[in-house]
């Protein structure tokens, strides 16, 4: 009677033969209790050979250049050096989050689950994937800090001149190209809404006029990269044939962001110097307070 | 016909039935040596740590290349930094004008001290790893999909849960690096739009990092995070077990 109530799984999986099973005792409590000892003593042997960092106390007046948030949230750090601060700081991590945990009920087939990869191309799809991931996060982020456009003179004697620089970074667009006038104060509500507005209260509301060239820059192209150039991988491997399936067009989609939020996270801790400057690990050289330098 | 008589018990015979045939043992653990399929069953099932699994298990969820232990290893790593954080709580005080002496006291004057700081940071950058590749061996071996959806969203918030333990507790030792860390971290909690100010605010219990913050930091890195981590964390494992173990080809 009790079945009737209870809801029943989507899917369930049928009962397995005896003969395919093992003892939890011993046989997978012997394999956790060798990844625990395994840890324990590496963690050890790390904490024995390396100190925790303690630079000196914490002083407000004194602001080490660069200064850096913890590691793992340097990939927004990274971001917020090429976009909109709220765009990059939450909005973009807070929708990437929640298309992570929609994950599960966009690509509802069963097949293939509990295997590695498990689709037929998977594994190409994986790897050409997390590479553009990675390289075209490397090409965007050298174009932006205009590293891009010194090493093409550098190397290849190659300069746009006057006519092509609006295409050095992304600010150059905003600053180089000849917007009329008008379209840097747009104003798109007649009125001051202060719900939208982050001054201080009372100040004057700058944020019922759209800078267009700014919102271009800060807002407009951004967003068409982080959905344009996913979607664009997602197309072209569908296209090539690779991409068969939604489980296929996740794997694109999730490799695609480790190789870029891997790219973010290495070059916002390794890469960035002071001013936030782009630079060579070696070149790292912090005043004030150094990471790591204790 | 010769009949095989029994042999005499040796002493580490006795001995060995005095310790662990006797009552006081047997009201502890009341099942014997786990030799025997039977016993090796029971011991699973009536112990209340070991009953997190299940008695018997598919054979290829064993092979180390299958999970590589990462979701284990991960709540060890939390089982850790609790031990450690616990041993470091007997020493730290959580305001402005001790914090920093604290930790060098720690380091300096407590036996291990220095040793048990060191393990709690390393445990927690490993704890953060461990998650994300937790969360990428799932993916790629399509562990997200039905049953075990809802399992994948209780993933994705203890990632964002492992990430909020990690940042608030980078801001205890009151160090520069603690301090400017945080101050970029919230700054950019701070630049959300609508809410992000008065979330700010929130966080710090004011317009800067000060004391305010470093209490709220820690209250949250001590009990109030942890809590909901170890919320979560029962969710997760017990769903594993009504979603069948294991996810493996239909």
């Amino acid at each position: 009677m009790a079945t009737a109530v209870v809801a029943r799984p989507v899917a369930r999986p049928q009962a397995r033969a005896r003969d395919e099973e093992v003892l939890v005792w011993p046989d997978l409590v012997f394999v956790e209790f060798i990844a625990a000892m395994v840890f324990t003593i590496t963690l050890f042997l790390l904490a024995f050979l390396v100190n925790a960092p303690l630079l000196d106390q914490a002083n407000a007046d004194v602001t080490p250049n660069p200064s850096k948030a913890p590691w793992y949230l340097l990939n927004l750090q990274e971001l917020l050096l090429h976009m909109n601060a709220a765009m990059a700081g939450v909005i973009i991590p807070t929708i990437w989050l929640g298309i992570l945990a929609a994950f599960p009920y966009f690509d509802r087939e069963t097949e293939g689950q509990g295997k590695w990869f498990g689709t037929e191309r998977s594994v190409r799809i994986t790897s050409v994937s997390a590479i553009v991931g990675i390289v075209g996060t490397w090409v965007l982020i050298l174009w932006d800090s205009g590293k891009g456009a010194y090493l093409l003179n550098k190397w290849f004697g190659f300069s746009g001149g006057d006519k092509l620089r609006f295409l050095e970074n992304m600010r150059a667009i905003q600053s180089q190209l000849p917007w009329p006038e008008w379209s840097r104060k747009i104003t798109y509500l007649p009125f001051n809404l202060k719900i939208l507005s982050s001054d201080a209260p009372g100040g004057p509301t700058q944020f019922q006029h759209l800078d267009f060239p700014g919102w271009l820059v800060e807002q407009g192209i951004p967003i068409a990269a982080l959905v344009g150039l996913p979607a664009l991988l997602i197309y072209s491997l569908w296209k090539m044939g690779w991409v068969l399936t939604r489980r296929d067009a996740l794997l694109a989609l999730f490799s695609g962001f480790v190789g870029a939020y891997g790219i973010l996270t290495l070059v916002g801790t390794a890469f960035r110097g002071p001013g936030q400057e782009l630079v060579f690990p070696w070149q790292l050289n912090v005043s004030e307070g150094i990471p790591g330098e204790e | 016909m010769a009949v095989e008589s029994p042999t005499k018990p040796t002493f580490a015979d006795k001995l060995y039935d005095k310790m662990f045939h006797n009552y006081v043992w047997k009201s502890i653990f009341r099942t014997g040596y786990p030799n025997t399929p039977r016993n090796q069953m029971l011991v699973v099932a009536t112990n209340v740590f070991l009953h997190l699994h299940p008695t018997r298990i598919h054979r290829t969820h064993v092979k180390i290349t299958h999970t590589y232990c990462l979701g284990g290893l991960s709540f060890f790593m939390f089982l850790g930094l609790t031990v450690t954080g616990i041993l470091l709580m007997f020493y730290y005080v959580p305001s402005v004008d001790r914090a920093y002496l604290d930790i060098q006291n720690i380091q300096t004057n407590v036996q291990f001290g220095q040793l048990m700081r060191n393990m709690h940071r390393w445990m927690a950058h490993a704890m953060v790893i461990l998650v994300f590749l937790h969360m990428m061996r799932v993916f790629y071996t399509g562990a997200y999909k039905p049953p075990r959806e809802f399992n994948w969203v209780v993933g994705v918030i203890l990632l964002v849960l492992t990430f909020l333990l990690s940042f608030t507790g980078y801001l205890l030792p009151w160090d520069q690096l603690a301090f400017w860390a945080i101050t970029v971290g919230t700054n950019i909690a701070g630049s959300a739009p609508v809410l992000g100010p008065k979330s700010r605010f929130w966080l710090l219990g004011g317009l800067q990092v000060g004391p305010d913050a470093l209490i709220r930091f820690y209250t949250l890195h001590v009990i109030g995070l942890p809590l909901l981590a170890a919320i979560f964390m029962a969710i997760h494992f017990w769903r594993i077990r009504r979603d069948g173990g294991l996810a493996r080809p239909l």
